[in-house]
């Protein structure tokens, strides 16, 4: 077996198999944790403050939008970005359709291709930097967090020097890279894309019962 | 078709191509036959009156089969520019290696007091710019060695994904070094404004000649020469990469080859550049780097290399002994920090 036909094959396999038994598996123990039953009587709805736990946490509280400037656009620029990468480049579209699920959808004209590519760029090494040099993200921040950084970095750098889609090699390097991010995504913190649902509804849902409104 | 026939057929034929090959040079003597064809390719490139030519392709230069004009500035690409730029891109580390075997780094004796040079802005927009243009940089030289460096050592199959990874990914990066470029230029422009004091700085060359440390504020002639340099061939080159990022909208093809000119040697002229300021940003000078890293610099760095920044800074009472404990606790974050805000 060669390297190209190890990538394609059984290594895509086994990292589509551990992401998605790994991410359910995450999730499943999230859920299954519980909390301690509230005795208090209840104030407000559960549900309500859940929603807004959700959707408030997409802005930042009032007084601290100035401190957080940076914070704020690198991430939405960087996550913006990366989600329309995702699913709407034009070559993850086909991938979509011929290896995943049988079905594609429009993709992003090239314009609007390259314009989120140099956000999500932008944004990521926007906050990596702000990681390293702010000392108070220094200070909390573990090599968890550097390696999701990097290796989300190297995702999105094999995969802007495969767009010529003229070399096997590059689009091969691009599908490896991937297939291991694929695999560290479960253990690590960049489950946040999934746990950041759970964690506002929960966080939400425990003020709003207690009629607390942030 | 008898013999004789075949035999006459054949030596006509070897005269006529016999003709055609001495086309190229005039005949010594006798009747010159012109090749048909000769006109023909004359018209192909367009030399003499170029006769306009039309065709149902849109696109710059689409009626035009052969330019010219483009294979001269290969050429000279090939044989001057990638010369020269090698010559200047090795000669100017091998300058700094010189330099620093005989002076040596200069030393920094720390004062354990600090004073907040650079604030978390400027620090993340000068690291941002300088991530940019170090990978810009990289994939640049090896487009522009490649076929010199890497071809004769891991050849062209090698070469080929190499290439066009490299053209992939500086043509994505280019406009972002535009975006960091600005906000480095308007975040630093106002303490770099020229005064009398950076000449005198420049004529003593920083204190390489005649041995006094010469004056200097914030920034000294120096960093100021390194960061006009920067907004002059920086802005040369992102305009000249835009253009080069989105040929269909050049007006002109000898836009696009003056753009090539300038875009290599703006990159060229600022790679070199950029060798003298990491070298004085890291070996060359103690204690400067940790002012881009953590934003602070010792009050003895200061007071060497800055020194009315230095006294502005003492007049406002912003150098003050750290207290023991909070010099500590600096020292267990390892962060170096006083805190954001101390500006």
């Amino acid at each position: 077996m060669t390297l190209a036909e190890l990538v394609d094959g059984p290594l895509w396999t086994v990292a589509l198999s551990v992401f998605v038994a790994g991410v359910a598996w995450r999730l499943l123990v999230l859920i299954g944790t519980g909390w301690k039953r509230d005795l208090s009587h209840p104030r407000s709805g559960s549900l309500g403050g859940a929603i807004r736990g959700v959707v408030g946490r997409f802005l930042p509280r009032q007084g601290m939008a100035g401190r957080l400037r940076l914070h704020l656009v690198a991430g939405y620029l960087f996550h913006l970005g990366l989600f329309a990468l995702l699913f709407f480049a034009a070559p993850h579209v086909d991938f979509y359709r011929d290896r995943l699920f049988g079905f594609g959808w429009t993709p992003l004209p090239h314009w609007a291709f390259v314009l989120a590519a140099e956000a999500a760029f932008l944004g990521l090494m926007l906050l990596w930097l702000n990681r390293v040099l702010n000392p108070v993200t220094r200070l909390i921040s573990e090599s968890g967090d550097h390696a999701a950084s990097v290796l989300t970095f190297l995702v999105m750098l094999t995969g802007c020097l495969a767009l010529a889609r003229s070399h096997e090699t590059l689009r091969l390097l691009h599908f490896f890279v991937v297939e291991l991010f694929m695999i560290y995504f479960p253990f690590s913190r960049l489950m946040h894309s999934f746990s950041f649902l759970l964690s506002r509804a929960a966080q939400g849902a425990h003020y709003g019962r207690r009629g607390v409104r942030v | 078709m008898n013999a004789y026939g075949l035999l006459w057929g054949l030596l006509l034929a070897l005269l006529s191509t016999a003709a055609q090959a001495q086309n190229d040079t005039p005949p010594q003597s006798g009747i010159w036959i012109p090749n048909p064809g000769a006109d023909l390719w004359k018209a192909v490139r367009q030399r003499g009156q170029p006769e306009p030519s039309t065709t149902q392709v849109q696109g710059l230069d689409s009626n035009q089969l052969i330019n010219v004009a483009g294979e001269k500035f290969r050429d000279w690409r090939r044989e001057r520019f990638i010369r020269y730029a090698a010559y200047l891109l090795a000669g100017v580390p091998v300058v700094i290696l010189i330099f620093h075997l005989l002076h040596g780094a200069m030393k920094l004796e720390p004062s354990g007091r600090k004073l907040l040079r650079f604030d978390l802005y400027d620090r993340v927009a000068h690291w941002l710019l300088a991530t940019v243009f170090l990978f810009l940089a990289f994939t640049g030289l090896l487009m522009l060695f490649g076929r010199f460096v890497i071809v004769p050592w891991l050849g062209l199959d090698a070469f080929s994904p190499i290439a066009s990874a490299s053209k992939e990914g500086h043509n994505l990066f280019g406009p972002l070094f535009l975006v960091a470029l600005l906000w480095v230029f308007l975040r630093f422009v106002a303490r770099n404004l020229p005064a009398w004091r950076d000449v005198v700085w420049l004529l003593k060359g920083g204190g390489v000649l005649g041995g006094e440390h010469p004056s200097a504020g914030f920034f000294n002639g120096g960093e100021k020469l390194w960061f006009w340099s920067l907004a002059v061939f920086g802005l040369l080159l992102s305009l000249s990469g835009l253009l080069l990022d989105f040929p269909s909208y050049a007006p002109s093809r000898e836009l696009l080859v003056l753009a090539l000119v300038v875009h290599g040697a703006a990159a060229v002229i600022l790679v070199a550049f950029s060798f003298g300021h990491i070298y004085m940003g890291t070996a060359g000078v103690e204690g400067t780097l940790e002012g881009m890293r953590d934003g602070t610099v010792d009050a003895n760095w200061a007071r060497q290399h800055h020194d009315q920044w230095y006294d502005e800074m003492v007049r406002e009472g912003r150098l003050e002994a750290l207290p023991e404990a909070q010099e500590n606790r600096v020292d267990e974050t390892g962060t170096g920090q006083l805190g954001e805000g101390r500006t």
